[in-house]
């Protein structure tokens, strides 16, 4: 599958992902990158990531701090406020329900490997 | 391009698109820390200045309509449209409409084409006439129709001159004025241009600038086709609920159909049988 359906894809739920992840620990925006390679999601640009954390942080989910680094310039460093923590829970099991619907309706028509679709 | 330059680029197409020049140059600094940290070009890690900054402006646009819902209070009657019934020669347009808005409300009228959207918009405004029934409206209006609002050959600034003299404002005050309202839907008006050369989004833009010049109790336009521009359908509904936040009753001519569960009248129109 090309790699711009799985961005696509990510574009949905990368506000979720993004609350998850800080609702584990507070982390800046190049962690929070790294985290969610590790996962294998496929890279995420700059340019989607960094507006999702200004929409999260814009929507009072995440406060943010700036800490001096050895290494470079401050690190902006983003953490979950309780409104955050409850707009995580809530999608959570929002993101449940889908993946749910989601299994019946694929991994069901996996079952059926020549389907209704072959009449004639 | 060097990476203070194109931080400084990011910074001027922010403030363009309508940001505050003190979060434009905080949102370019964190862009230009980041990438550094990472060792990158800006421009590798977030693409064009121009495009990023359209982005980022979305984000803080949109943001700041959903974030903290007023409560609404409905105001008083703004428009009552009784009865209306439109008709030239025999053919008929429009029959029995009827439409109350409130300040503080959004109405949208939907249908067809030919289904007599525009010419209901028009008896609203009072530039066309009901053959029957009647519209009673607040004396306050602003009026965006999609064609025809703008002069060719003058320059926003002189639009905003010649309009705000028809409400009383001294010149130097329509055009600040003007130029502010233009900023809020991420458009800076450019000096040197005359209408005829805004792309068609542009020049509804100014439309809309024109019609809120006044700062009317009763706002009636027509939705553009594409948008304000490509990409930023969205900030158009954004701004209809800013208006209405605003206490201003909104009456939208719509062409899409998504979205209205956040307005609160919806009139449909149908094409009126030929009798």
């Amino acid at each position: 599958m090309d790699a711009s359906t799985r961005q696509h894809w990510l574009h949905g739920f990368l506000d979720l992902c993004l609350l998850a992840l800080l609702a584990e620990r507070r982390d800046y925006g190049r962690g929070l990158a790294e985290r969610l390679a590790d996962a294998g999601f496929d890279d995420v640009p700059g340019g989607t990531l960094y507006p999702a954390l200004l929409r999260l942080e814009k929507q009072g989910f995440v406060r943010t701090e700036r800490e001096p680094s050895v290494t470079g310039p401050p690190r902006k460093y983003y953490e979950l406020t309780d409104l955050g923590h409850a707009a995580m829970r809530e999608r959570r099991d929002a993101w449940q329900q889908f993946r749910a619907a989601m299994s019946t309706v694929v991994e069901g028509a996996s079952r059926a490997p020549n389907g209704p679709g072959s009449v004639r | 391009m060097t990476a203070s330059h194109w931080e400084s680029e990011l910074r001027v197409h922010l403030v363009e698109a309508g940001i505050e020049a003190v979060e434009a140059v905080e949102l370019a600094r964190d862009a230009a820390a980041e990438a550094e940290a990472a060792g990158l070009h800006p421009d590798s890690m977030y693409g064009p200045a121009v495009a990023y900054a359209a982005t980022l402006a979305s984000t803080v646009r949109r943001a700041s309509v959903t974030a903290a819902p007023l409560a609404r209070e409905l105001g008083a009657v703004v428009l009552r449209v009784s009865g209306v019934t439109k008709a030239y020669r025999r053919r008929q347009v429009l029959r029995e409409v009827d439409l109350t808005l409130r300040a503080g409300e959004v109405a949208a009228i939907v249908g067809a084409n030919g289904s007599g959207k525009s010419t209901l918009l028009n008896i609203c405004a009072g530039l066309t006439r009901a053959s029957s029934g009647s519209v009673e409206r607040t004396s306050r209006i602003g009026y965006a129709p999609q064609h025809d609002g703008v002069s060719a050959l003058l320059t926003p600034a002189e639009h905003f001159r010649l309009f705000g003299a028809v409400y009383g404002m001294s010149p130097k005050k329509s055009v600040a004025l003007g130029t502010r309202l233009a900023a809020q839907l991420g458009w800076r008006p450019r000096k040197d241009v005359v209408a005829s050369q805004l792309s068609g989004g542009t020049q509804q833009k100014l439309n809309v600038v024109l019609a809120e010049l006044n700062r009317p109790d009763l706002i009636l336009l027509d939705e553009p086709y594409q948008g304000f521009d490509q990409d930023s359908y969205l900030d158009f509904w954004d701004q209809v609920f800013r208006w209405r936040d605003g206490g201003a009753g909104v009456l939208v001519v719509t062409h899409m159909l998504h979205d209205l569960d956040r307005v609160d009248h919806v009139l449909e129109l149908r094409p009126v049988e030929e009798s």
